[in-house]
């Protein structure tokens, strides 16, 4: 009798924390199970079928925390497609028709309007704390061209995906790696980092509207605006603006002898 | 009354989760980095020490009975968890905007040691426990982490303009900062009613 007693005593010991968690457990589940059906939350499906779309860079550079809570913004109508740049034109369409309006936006790459690193003169030499912005509070940056890359590599580390190096101290875009987001360009303090469309064949890639005899002073890579590439475009494309050659690329037909003409071989080709 | 005031004063100024016990550590260093996130964080704290306290210190109650109090930890952390997901579901399905606000520290904090410390130390070391004194204890230890995190967070955001030694950035600094915030937490060790 003794022994049967003790030996309930010991299998309720056994039993009960077996029992206690196993009850618990399954209690917790059913709750989680029931409440999660009862209480489940409809989202938009919308938000879904255009996050999948979205390019999925999470970059940011639209304004929204990613590209979950941009597809949110894109369904409620707060944003504009546009907005985004890292997405390319066909799902762009395809999210168009999934909200049943919007603006697809030109397709757009992203160049470094520069050619000047090394080559361009140093107006001081800049020792201190932070990045290009920095740079440029000081007298307008460190380059002696008031356009000028400073080098600095701002956008170097901005960039998400690794796109932009430096090259001889002035920042070079990856076209193969770049997403368009265009994070660079809100850093970049000159505003030197541009979009053209992505249909160009040719950039100019300095930005100075100094004279070309001031622009020869600083820098042996700068447009000095001669006008050669103006009179050898057969198509019309090139014209002068501000001491400095424009390129319509309406107009272009990427004959690439504007890049052949130039003195300062600051048409570049892509 | 008085008790109730020492209970309060004890987890947020003498006993601080976060700057005398050490607990809750993660959280502390690693959602520090802006006050609006610190303060998102604490009050999840808050309201999780809060329901967890009064729900474990009644479970405990089961447990004392049935004389297996060695499943205290375990049980501890599969009642908050599991709460922490109902909560979690009803807040998404009724206060979207809260919902967003706590946004991943709900789920983040279940398995917080704080959480469970609060839930151990209410059966283990408060006096004269009951529900009552269980949950003012949980939300005093609450409000007490999200005190430290908020202080932590406002030094973290000034800092950003400091000048700090390369090699001290980031990480090194918040633990120096932690611990001289700890040290000064340590003067409150003195007080007693």
């Amino acid at each position: 009798m003794l022994l049967s007693a003790n030996g309930l005593e010991t299998a309720l010991e056994i039993i009960y924390p077996v029992a206690i968690l196993t009850v618990l457990a399954i209690v917790f589940a059913i709750l989680i199970a029931v409440f999660s059906v009862k209480f489940a939350v409809k989202e938009d499906e919308r938000v879904t079928a255009v996050c999948e779309r979205l390019a999925g860079a999470n970059c940011g550079a639209c304004g929204y925390a990613g590209c979950e809570a941009f597809a949110k913004a894109l369904v409620a109508g707060d944003a504009q497609l546009t907005a985004c740049n890292a997405t390319k034109k066909s799902a762009k369409e395809e999210i168009v028709n999934i909200l049943g309006s919007g603006d697809l936006g030109e397709e757009t790459i992203v160049v470094c309007a520069c050619n000047g690193g090394n080559v361009c003169m140093d107006k001081y030499d800049y020792q201190g704390y932070g990045g290009c912005a920095s740079i440029e509070l000081l007298a307008g940056g460190s380059k002696a061209c008031p356009m000028g890359c400073i080098g600095n590599g701002t956008c170097v580390q901005e960039c998400p995906h690794d796109a932009i190096d430096l090259v001889d101290g002035v920042s070079i875009v990856n076209q193969e790696k770049c997403v368009q987001c265009g994070l660079c360009i809100s850093h970049c303090p000159k505003k030197i980092l541009k979009r053209i469309p992505a249909k160009a064949q040719l950039y100019v890639a300095c930005s100075s509207c100094d004279k070309g005899k001031d622009v020869r002073a600083y820098c042996k890579a700068g447009c000095i605006a001669c006008g050669l590439c103006m009179r050898n475009c057969e198509a019309g494309a090139i014209t002068l603006k501000n001491n400095i050659a424009v390129i319509d690329y309406d107009k272009c037909t990427g004959c690439k002898k504007c890049a052949e003409k130039c003195p300062s071989k600051c048409i570049k080709i892509l | 009354m008085p008790y109730v005031i020492f209970i309060i004063i004890n987890a947020i100024f003498i006993n601080n989760f976060v700057l005398s016990r050490f607990l809750g550590i993660c959280p502390f260093l690693g959602v520090s980095k802006k006050t609006d996130t610190a303060l998102g964080m604490g009050i999840a704290v808050i309201f999780v020490m809060s329901v967890a306290s009064v729900i474990t210190f009644a479970l405990n109650l089961l447990l004392v009975k049935l004389n297996v109090e060695y499943l205290q930890t375990i049980v501890f952390i599969l009642v908050i968890a599991g709460l922490i997901q109902l909560v979690e579901i009803v807040i998404k399905r009724f206060s979207p905007s809260l919902y967003s606000a706590l946004g991943v520290y709900l789920p983040l904090i279940t398995t917080n040691c704080a959480v469970l410390g609060v839930a151990v130390m209410n059966v283990s070391e408060l006096a004269n426990a009951n529900i009552l004194y269980a949950f003012i204890n949980g939300a005093a230890s609450g409000i007490g982490f999200t005190l430290a995190i908020l202080i932590l967070a406002g030094i973290r955001e000034k800092m950003a303009n400091a000048d700090i030694p390369e090699s001290f950035k980031g990480f090194p600094i918040t633990l120096i900062i932690s611990s001289l915030m700890a040290m000064a937490f340590s003067a409150f060790s003195g007080l007693s009613f």
